[in-house]
């Protein structure tokens, strides 16, 4: 049976036609006309709204798809692991609080993702799953941030739904997307994700080193999961997701639906924030993603349709042919092939630059939060 | 309560067993450490190349199961001999096999589709690495079946069989591990994932040879690569995650060598804000599957050249005794 996809565009061959040649033009002419290439749709976001949650947000594009993130964090017992060098073990204990790094695992963050209309094991909600999964981890700063002392930690669940929910459980981060996908639900369930993550709190510890933990029960105590400082531009922040795809010449940004459906190519880009080490931001994951164009039906020139004069090829292999050269024609066909590496080092270099997508949405996401 | 017991059969414990955990190994402190594996290979040198002692090239076979429609199996070896002073082997080898069944036609209940529906299944055998793998596909085999649909689905010409299914079967048979036996990571299967890539690159490659022998009608040959960057900014082209303890960055790609495209690109870990040295190193190391899979094509495509000259020949002689 074939797999649910999302939402399908019901575009004709020739609609398809018309809505790339206007995205191929200098500059190009988005679905919505207001648009540049590389704005974003507006969005109503806001924080803190699960209450028995460690953080939490919520993110609603003006066309109705909403998701709704909760990170939670439980208190875990480190399984102990044998080493070989006892002695190095004990140094490393003395050594603990001062010295956290590299002692997190990426099995301390779980995070689930519920699209409505899909199972939890279907193609998609196991690709974003992965892929927010993979950014967040990517730094090693999250992970070590979860390190109590050498026997416990903080398990940190992540749960996104949607008509889009995102759950972050054990730091469980859980995404729960609250209505079906209008668009490829991405980008929006990283950028809810990052303000959770970046609004929630863990309660402050007040025991010492190996002792079991013991927590400062005032939620006014509570320290940020990633700590704020007050010069804020070298603070690490959570990653984010940004959409790309490339239809012709145009490189595009934060695609809909309709547009996709005659992308070229499309790519998900995740980067953190410019820290003290480096000024521009930083990649920290990239991932193609394949576009639903390749799934179009293709156009029937006039000539190959008896119904407009023409004459219907006399076998299938004379009409593979007459297909093949009406490519350059007009007629839509779907995309073929990949993307070339010069455009995803374009891409890229869009998304990393000073004053880049990447610097505007993450600042963006900053401001909600302060305001 | 003894009566509900079977008495008659030897019967396994009730709750399961473990094996011993000793909390000090009884070798000396070091004696972990020099079993480490490390790359002998230098910086730029593929793993199928590298000759060592015992080892063997990359092995890729086309139409090895009959009933498929198309089939292939890869093989890369193991990148280090194996040592004298322990059981346990330093590196993995990569052992794939794909089947492809199809293009047939949709089943009536399916709604319509004006493409080939293509459907990737990727399973890692309970056996391929040291943590045991369930029957049931976990999360990070479905992603890598997504993954390569991304990759295959920029290849074949979806069009040209509307209302048609094509199932892509891939069994891993030994995936590399995500890091080296010894390391603490390496353990519950919770690793970083750099060992992901590297089987990424190999079912690409493999079901490209498949689809080839399947012949079904393609823009291009697309074949897998793999680059990692170290802790110490080398760049590496097809890392043996055991061989590095430092990894920071790596970088799978699925690529088209005649149209110089890439229809799959997994990237992760901080390689800064430029990426594209490691994407040239990764489609570097693709060009070197993609000498394999040309030589794989040539020589399937004679076989069937012969067969069907054969075939041809025998008809005719059925012709002339009959006539």
């Amino acid at each position: 049976m074939a797999p649910p996809q999302l939402q399908h565009v019901n575009l004709s061959p020739a609609e398809l036609s018309f809505l790339r040649s206007t995205l191929c033009q200098d500059p190009p002419i988005r679905f919505d006309h207001t648009k540049g290439p590389k704005d974003f749709r507006s969005m109503r976001a806001e924080y803190d709204v699960l209450p028995g949650a460690n953080g939490s947000a919520r993110i609603a594009l003006e066309d109705g798809t909403e998701a709704l993130v909760g990170v939670k964090a439980e208190v875990e017992k480190s399984q102990w692991r044998p080493s070989g060098d006892a002695q190095l073990r004990d140094a490393d204990a003395d050594a603990n609080d001062k010295d956290a790094k590299a002692k997190g695992q990426n099995s301390w963050m779980e995070m689930s993702v519920e699209i409505p209309g899909f199972r939890d094991d279907d193609a998609l909600p196991v690709f974003l799953a992965s892929m927010l999964t993979e950014s967040l981890l990517a730094s090693g700063g999250l992970k070590d941030r979860l390190y109590i002392n050498s026997r416990f930690h903080w398990k940190l669940y992540i749960d996104v739904g949607g008509s889009f929910l995102v759950h972050i459980s054990m730091l469980t981060v859980q995404i729960l997307l609250l209505s079906p996908p209008l668009s490829y639900p991405l980008a929006l369930l990283s950028m809810t994700t990052h303000l959770a993550l970046l609004t929630s709190r863990l309660p402050a510890l007040k025991s010492d080193k190996d002792e079991d933990p013991l927590f400062d029960d005032d939620w006014d105590a509570a320290v940020f999961l990633y700590p704020k400082s007050k010069a804020n531009a070298s603070e690490d922040k959570p990653p984010v997701i940004v959409l790309a795809m490339a239809v012709g010449p145009n490189i595009i940004f934060d695609p809909c639906m309709e547009e996709l459906a005659v992308a070229d190519a499309v790519l998900a880009i995740a980067c953190a924030n410019a820290t003290a080490s480096s000024s521009r931001a930083r990649i920290v994951s990239v991932r193609t993603i394949d576009p639903p164009s390749h799934l179009t039906p293709p156009g029937v020139p006039n000539s190959m349709n008896s119904a407009t004069g023409g004459t219907v090829p006399a076998s299938s292999a004379e009409a593979l042919t007459q297909r093949e050269l009406f490519a350059n024609s007009g007629v839509w066909t779907p995309p073929r092939g990949g993307m070339k590496r010069g455009l995803i080092s374009q891409v890229v270099k869009m998304v990393v630059e000073e004053g880049g997508v990447a610097e505007e949405v993450i600042s963006a996401l900053h401001a909600i939060e302060l305001g | 309560m003894a009566a509900n017991t079977d008495r008659r059969r030897i019967n396994a414990p009730s709750g399961g067993t473990s094996a011993p955990v000793f909390a000090k190994p009884v070798k000396a402190p070091g004696y972990l450490q020099s079993l480490r594996p490390n790359r002998t290979r230098g910086p730029n040198e593929l793993r199928k190349t590298c000759k060592q002692t015992n080892s063997i090239r990359t092995v890729l076979q086309t139409g090895v199961v009959p009933s498929a429609s198309g089939s292939a199996y890869l093989e890369v070896p193991t990148t280090t001999a194996s040592s004298q002073s322990s059981l346990i082997p330093p590196t993995s080898s990569l052992k794939i096999a794909a089947s492809i069944q199809g293009p047939k036609p949709l089943p009536r209940s399916a709604p319509f589709s004006p493409t080939l529906v293509l459907t990737t299944t990727v399973k890692f055998a309970p056996f391929a690495t040291r943590y045991r793998r369930g029957y049931i596909r976990d999360s990070a085999e479905r992603d890598l079946g997504v993954h390569l649909e991304a990759a295959l689905r920029g290849v074949i010409i979806g069009e040209r069989w509307p209302k048609s299914g094509l199932e892509v079967v891939i069994t891993i048979l030994e995936g590399d591990e995500d890091a080296w036996w010894g390391d603490d990571k390496a353990e519950g299967g919770a690793g970083s994932g750099w060992g992901l890539l590297n089987v990424l690159a190999g079912c690409i490659t493999v079901a490209s040879a498949a689809i080839m022998d399947a012949s079904i009608d393609c823009v291009d040959m697309v074949a897998g690569g793999v680059a990692a960057i170290t802790a110490d900014g080398q760049k590496v082209l097809e890392p043996c995650p055991a061989e590095h303890q430092d990894l920071v960055a790596a970088c799978a790609v699925g690529y088209l060598a005649s149209r110089d495209e890439i229809t799959e690109l997994w990237l992760k870990g901080e390689v800064g804000a430029d990426p594209d040295e490691l994407i040239e190193g990764a489609t570097h190391a693709a060009m070197g599957s993609v000498s394999v899979l040309r030589e794989v094509l040539l020589e399937s495509m004679g076989t069937k050249t012969k067969v069907a000259n054969e075939v041809s020949k025998r008809k005719l002689e059925d012709v002339e005794m009959t006539g």
